[in-house]
């Protein structure tokens, strides 16, 4: 099963505009909805459901505690995002492009849809929610409100009360007018003089004035007033972004509005004058989407590099929510960091991000080029193009170009962990390492051997391959740094990819059509490998009992496994080869192949031509890199197809910048992730008694673990217990029993009785009451347990069973009224 | 400018009283009062404040430049105000409804229109345009008052006045251009040299500044003019009016005021003197025309006081031969004196459109009139009548590229060879306007003097009509005839000027 991890996504055309119940933070990413706490930056809840992505999300304004979100798969689902349950979902049919839930549109809502027979034309349609029972509806009340509207969230906004819809596309502004049916357009020039551009790109309507802002591509913004008047409208010009306005939002009285562009500036203008102004700079990558919270205290900003900043209302920085940055390019790979497991990758602009992958958090940023990133379009910036880590994660070398084609300004870095500050600091720097490109690097990857072993070799377009060795300097300090040692080429032909064998003897350089083995200590040529036509595109030594194999994939569609002692080919398959991975702690090798749009993965050893895992079809996206990334611990894994899933796990990265990865758990397991309950448990205020739950836990946990057996969730449900309203619980002389026996240390056996009748009480609870979401998860790992502890659940005690009666009598109507 | 409201209690309002941080002196630079008892006020903090009257307090306050807001109009509705600004951007605030159909209304800053580098000084606002004025003028016509496409929709700029600032002595060969400050004569140079057409004559002897007369005090020249023998020079200003007697002695030129000249209450709007030197006419703001004889060796006595107009006179074309005198008043109305019996002789039909130029044809005695819409009219001041020629062309019509043009005829003058040329010019063309030839139809090009340079002789017969337009000199200020063989053109670079002109207002320019 594929998983699909992903920070919210700024790319990929999935409109959203988050919205804001005072502490939550929605946001839709991918297929997914999103709820963030507000304070904690944290990820509460992720709610799946759509089968495409999410186009828009819009809290239901007769219910703030409720959500729609609309999808390219033709539904609307109505959620209650503070327990993460979908209510009802509705089925329109065609693909949903944007979704407008305005209060005074009684029982509908409005939806972008494309237009029937024509292509690329979009109509906003309201669309009448059928009140009925049952989760699943149909809502095929449909009434065009609006023809030829843009396909984007920000082209389309509702007026004061919901009097008035504004959209607008290219330089046409059409606002209809619901009560009077009167439809008026208004155009403005399509010359583009004096740099000028009039095209909208974004549109917002005053909270209480009859007044439409709208942004344009070459950075104005306009604000239109009298528009009623088909003659006598008018607007004023305000300007200060030099390029588009991606997003535009009004306060909530209207008193002031937020502007954002490339300028990654979110500008604050007040009383719609041009001359009082205030900016929030440095926001470090372009502004995609504004949102207001709807007490105005908050907003926040969803910038194109993935990232969510959360800004106070006088316009100070509060915090960033942020994932995995999106690069413009991600030129290093994907690095495996060997001290934190961290992915390393490009991150913003000249910097590399250590992406960890348990928290989905960044863990730091490094800045490697140390420049000012100028966000201009056409100037030609130097950028991280290629990064290596050595064998223990104590050298970092990376590898800077300008984006200049032709003559690129090169700078290779190697940079020296301090294990005192934590962090890696510069060590060498070497101006043109190589006269042209540099296409690889790597460092000798010995994990035993000692640190004056460590070589780093790079090869370029100019037709070389460098080995850069330490050398210790003469200062007494007795520093170290880098300098050339070896310089080898082989007929002129330009070094395309370089790699060691796992036991650091041997090098193996590809130039164009012809793969050198190199020995790594004479530097002598030991023998070439060839499978022409076609150049190297990738190579890689096998490992453990196939370090007798290379792996090399040609640019003609073939893969093709060396045999080094016979120096024959031992085998080889035609496919076209786009990522070939190795793993690091296993013979296994990952290929994935590019064919016919869609990406395939193959799973083999060098010694077996027939691979041990095939997945076709795996994403429709281009796969363009891919990594192992250790575990902690070896993974139980009952499957046996997954069984070289057992020490690292795989991810990739598509051309979209999506991350993902393939997991043996299905997806409703990987939706109730630990770190929920955990952050239930961090929002709960310290008191007393907390800290007594706490203990109790920690204590428990130790047990568990000193037993060696699974944690079972019985502070979970105290937690939970805990967390539900009061209003809402049993009495309490009803639960006391409960609570403090789950507080008491109880004998073995006993325990998993009783924890296994609590469970039961809990999941009858939830069959009554849907809401209860942590119950449903409970139950899930209920299950694992009960086929660990056997036949012993089933026998309980008369007395137990009286308990059991008397609480299934107990008057549960309350739990309707909610 | 300042408006008046009848309460006698004095209202002071503190405009700078909010300003704190603010070391710099709050000027109050134009006000303007509504109907509803609003006082609107535009600062050198580049506000637009709005004050109620009775209670002196801010109601309203829009920052509409960081520069001076210096000049101020309202339109007769009153729901949309003009700002201009040291910047030379002017801006527009419009009273709209704050929800559609609501009642409640707010002024809001719409508009802005840069068209000017300098300060806008004067603005006014009419029903369907904005009028800015600086150092040039423009009218930007506000699109949705405009009904239709045409000649009222589009923005127009005007650079000079359309007043003549050049007199000229055709006899002594002198020309007095008049500043605004200050008055220049200048002898012209000569040639005795022939050559071919375009070709630059070598000077024998060169134009020669003789002398420079500065107005007294700060008030701006309104009038001059320097008499055709060149020995007599007057100018006003507002208040006054001034005659000079000019003497030439040798190479040097010396001015000597004309004492006792009679006091004229008001100011002079136009000041004429006659074809041989004998009297002056001052065209007054009152509606007369004062005919002033001139004494040698240095006086001059009140003739005559010709009435008849009821509003200001503004134009004067008195006759060559001394009989006749046309002076065009605020209302447009022509009206013709006969100077030999000082009687008013008649009044040309009145058009709907003011007088830009006027003259009086040597030989003929008819009087040409240009219009400010471009019409050209030809009235015969003996028979009382408009010309059969005048007749025929306005049944026929002007070249529609003629009537398109953006700037009025600002003078008139005859050729003595040959009577049926008349020579007109604006600020962009110089015409000749033969009356012997046929007019010109929509048809045919208008400006074809360079197409008919490269045809034959006899094809250039059949393209030839009446209008001569020669683009040559632009911006042109002044054009008259010396004599027969000799035509004078003032030409005024605007790059002359402009380099004069201070610096403008300094403003960051993104990407400078």
């Amino acid at each position: 099963k594929m998983g699909r991890r992903s920070a919210p996504r700024a790319c990929g055309g999935s409109a959203l505009r988050r919205v804001f119940p005072l502490r939550y933070l929605l946001c839709a990413s991918g297929d997914f909805v999103k709820v963030y706490s507000v304070s904690t930056e944290e990820t509460l809840r992720l709610m799946g459901g759509h089968a495409d992505l999410v186009t828009g999300i819009q809290l239901n304004p007769h219910n703030h505690m409720q959500l729609y979100s609309s999808s390219l798969d033709g539904t609307i689902k109505l959620w209650d995002f503070m327990d993460g349950i979908p209510i009802k979902t509705f089925t329109v049919g065609s693909k949903l492009l944007a979704l407008y839930a305005p209060a005074s549109a009684e029982d509908s809502v409005f939806v972008v849809i494309p237009k029937k027979g024509e292509r690329d034309t979009f109509q906003l349609v309201s669309v009448k929610l059928a009140k009925g029972a049952g989760q699943d509806l149909e809502a095929k009340e449909l009434s065009v409100v609006l023809d030829g509207v843009g396909a984007s969230m920000k082209h389309i906004a509702f007026g004061r009360e919901g009097e008035y819809v504004v959209s607008v596309k290219d330089v046409n502004l059409q606002v209809y007018f619901f009560k009077r049916k009167l439809l008026n357009r208004f155009s403005l020039s399509t010359l583009k003089t004096k740099g000028g551009d009039n095209n909208f790109s974004c549109v917002v309507c005053h909270p209480t004035e009859d007044c439409i802002a709208t942004g344009h591509a070459d950075g104005k913004i306009r604000l239109w007033r009298n528009f009623h008047h088909r003659k006598e409208y008018t607007y004023s010009t305000l300007h200060w972004h030099h390029d588009i306005v991606m997003d535009l939002a009004f306060s909530v009285e209207g008193t002031r509005l937020l502007s954002g562009g490339v300028e990654s500036v979110l500008v604050q203008w007040h009383n719609e004058s041009s001359c009082q102004k205030d900016f929030l700079p440095r926001l470090g990558s372009p502004i995609e989407y504004i949102s207001m919270s709807s007490d105005g205290a908050l907003c926040c900003t969803l910038h194109t590099d993935n990232r969510i900043t959360i800004i106070n209302s006088n316009l100070r920085f509060s915090r960033s929510i942020q994932g995995l940055i999106k690069s413009r390019d991600v030129k290093t790979g994907l690095v495996v960091d060997p001290r934190t497991k961290a992915l390393v990758l490009n991150g913003e602009p000249g910097h590399l991000q250590f992406y960890s992958l348990q928290s989905d958090q960044q863990l730091f940023s490094l800045d490697i080029v140390q420049r000012q990133y100028i966000h201009q379009a056409g100037l030609k910036q130097s950028d991280l193009v290629k990064v290596a880590f050595s064998a223990r994660g104590t050298w970092l070398a990376t590898v800077e170009e300008s984006e200049e084609v032709t003559d690129p300004e090169l700078q290779l870095k190697l940079w020296f962990y301090n294990e005192e500050t934590q962090s890696f600091k510069l060590n060498t720097r070497i101006n043109s390492p190589h006269d042209n490109h540099i296409t690889d690097m790597c460092f000798r990857d010995m994990n035993e051997l000692e640190e004056d072993s460590l070589i780093l070799v790079t090869t370029g377009r100019d037709c070389v391959f460098k080995v850069w060795v330490m050398v210790e300097d003469t200062d007494p300090e007795g520093n170290v740094s880098w300098s050339c040692d070896f310089v080898g080429s082989y007929h002129n032909y330009q070094a395309t990819n370089c790699c060691f064998s796992e036991d650091g003897s041997l090098l193996a350089v590809s130039f164009e059509e012809t793969v050198t083995v190199w020995d790594s200590l004479t530097w002598d040529l030991k023998c070439t490998f060839c499978h022409p036509p076609g150049n190297i595109r990738n190579i890689c030594f096998g490992r453990q009992t196939c370090s007798k194999y290379l792996i090399g994939a040609t640019d003609y569609g073939f893969l093709c496994c060396w045999n080094l002692l016979t120096c024959a080919l031992e085998w080889s398959a035609h496919l076209n080869v786009v990522v070939l991975q190795p793993d690091p702690l296993s013979e296994h090798i990952a290929a994935v192949s590019w064919l016919s749009k869609e990406s395939s993965l193959f799973v083999f050893k060098p010694n077996e031509p027939r691979p041990i895992y095939i997945q076709r079809n795996l994403c429709k996206e281009k796969i363009l890199l891919a990594a192992f990334v250790p575990r902690d611990e070896p993974e139980i894994i009952s499957s046996e197809k997954y069984y070289w899933l057992r020490r690292s796990q795989l991810f990739f990265l598509t051309d979209t910048q999506e991350l993902m990865t393939l997991s043996t758990k299905s997806l409703e397991e990987r939706l109730t992730p630990s770190s929920k309950q955990l952050a239930v448990e961090e929002s709960l205020p310290v008191t007393p008694f907390s800290l007594l739950l706490g203990k109790h836990r920690r204590q428990q946990a130790q047990e568990d673990t000193e037993l060696g057996k699974p944690v079972v969730g019985v502070i979970t449900v105290n937690v939970q217990l805990l967390h539900t309203p009061a209003h809402v619980l049993p009495s309490a002389s009803f639960l006391c029993t409960i609570f403090i026996n789950s507080l008491l240390i109880s004998k073995e056996n006993k325990s998993a009785e009783e924890i296994a009748d609590e469970v039961e009480v809990e999941s009858e609870k939830a069959e009554d009451d849907s809401d209860e979401e942590d119950v449903t998860e409970m139950e899930q790992e209920d299950t694992s347990h009960t086929e660990l502890l056997g036949e012993m659940t089933c026998k309980l005690s008369k007395s137990q069973e009286k308990e059991l009666r008397k609480i299934r009598k107990t008057d549960y109507s309350w739990i309707s009224a909610f | 400018s300042t408006t008046w409201h009848p309460p006698p209690e004095v209202t002071r309002i503190m405009v700078n009283h909010r300003v704190e941080k603010a070391k710099r002196e709050c000027v109050v630079w134009a006000i303007a009062l509504l109907s509803s008892g609003t006082v609107v006020s535009a600062d050198s903090f580049g506000r637009v404040q709005f004050w109620d009257w009775q209670q002196g307090t801010l109601a309203e306050s829009h920052t509409v430049s960081s520069s001076a807001a210096l000049s101020l109009a309202v339109s007769e509705k009153e729901d949309s105000i003009v700002v201009g600004t040291s910047t030379g951007a002017t801006y527009q605030l419009q009273l709209l409804p704050v929800k559609l159909g609501g009642l409640e209304k707010r002024w809001v800053r719409t508009k802005p229109f840069q068209y000017h580098s300098h300060d806008v000084r004067a603005v006014a606002h009419s029903p369907s345009a904005l009028i800015s004025g600086g150092t040039t003028l423009v009218i930007r016509p506000l699109m949705e008052k405009v009904q239709k496409k045409g000649y009222d929709a589009v923005l127009r700029k005007f650079t000079f006045p359309h007043r003549r600032l050049v007199s000229c002595a055709r006899k002594a060969r002198l020309l007095l251009f008049q500043f605004s400050q200050h008055l220049e004569l200048w002898r012209l140079g000569s040639t005795e040299e022939t050559g071919k057409d375009g070709e630059v004559l070598p000077l024998c002897r060169m134009p020669e500044h003789l002398v420079q007369l500065k107005s007294k005090g700060p008030e701006h020249i309104y009038c001059s003019c320097v008499s055709p023998c060149g020995t007599w020079l007057g100018y006003s200003t507002a208040s006054r009016f001034h005659l000079y007697r000019v003497r030439c002695d040798g190479d040097g030129v010396s001015l000597r005021k004309v004492p006792k000249v009679p006091k004229l209450l008001p100011p002079a709007y136009q000041l004429q003197f006659s074809a041989d030197s004998d009297s002056l006419f001052v065209a007054s703001a009152r509606g007369s025309v004062h005919v002033l004889q001139l004494l040698e060796p240095g006086g001059c006595k009140l003739l005559h006081i010709a009435c008849g107009c009821s509003e200001a006179v503004y134009l004067l074309a008195p006759s060559a031969d001394g009989h006749w005198l046309a002076a065009v008043s605020g209302d447009w109305a022509i009206h013709v004196y006969n100077l030999k019996c000082f009687k008013h002789h008649c009044v040309v039909p009145t058009y709907n459109c003011a007088v830009s130029a006027l003259a009086i044809h040597p030989s003929t005695n008819n009087l040409v009139i240009a219009y400010s819409d471009q019409q050209l009219v030809e009235f015969s001041i003996p028979e009382k009548q408009y010309t059969g020629w005048s007749r025929a062309l306005q049944s026929r019509g002007l070249h529609r590229a003629w009537l398109e043009r953006d700037s009025p005829i600002t003078h008139i003058t005859f050729n003595p060879k040959n009577p049926a040329h008349i020579l007109l010019h604006d600020t962009y063309l110089l015409c000749v306007l033969d009356k012997s030839l046929p007019l010109p139809d929509d048809s045919t090009l208008l400006m074809n003097q360079s197409t008919l340079k490269q045809l034959p002789e006899t094809a250039r017969k059949r393209q030839l009509h009446a209008f001569k337009i020669c683009k040559k000199f632009q911006p042109l200020l002044f054009m008259d005839l010396l004599d027969e063989n000799c035509l004078v053109v003032v030409e005024r670079p605007i790059m002359d000027f402009k380099t004069q002109l201070p610096m403008p207002v300094q403003q960051k320019k993104f990407g400078t």
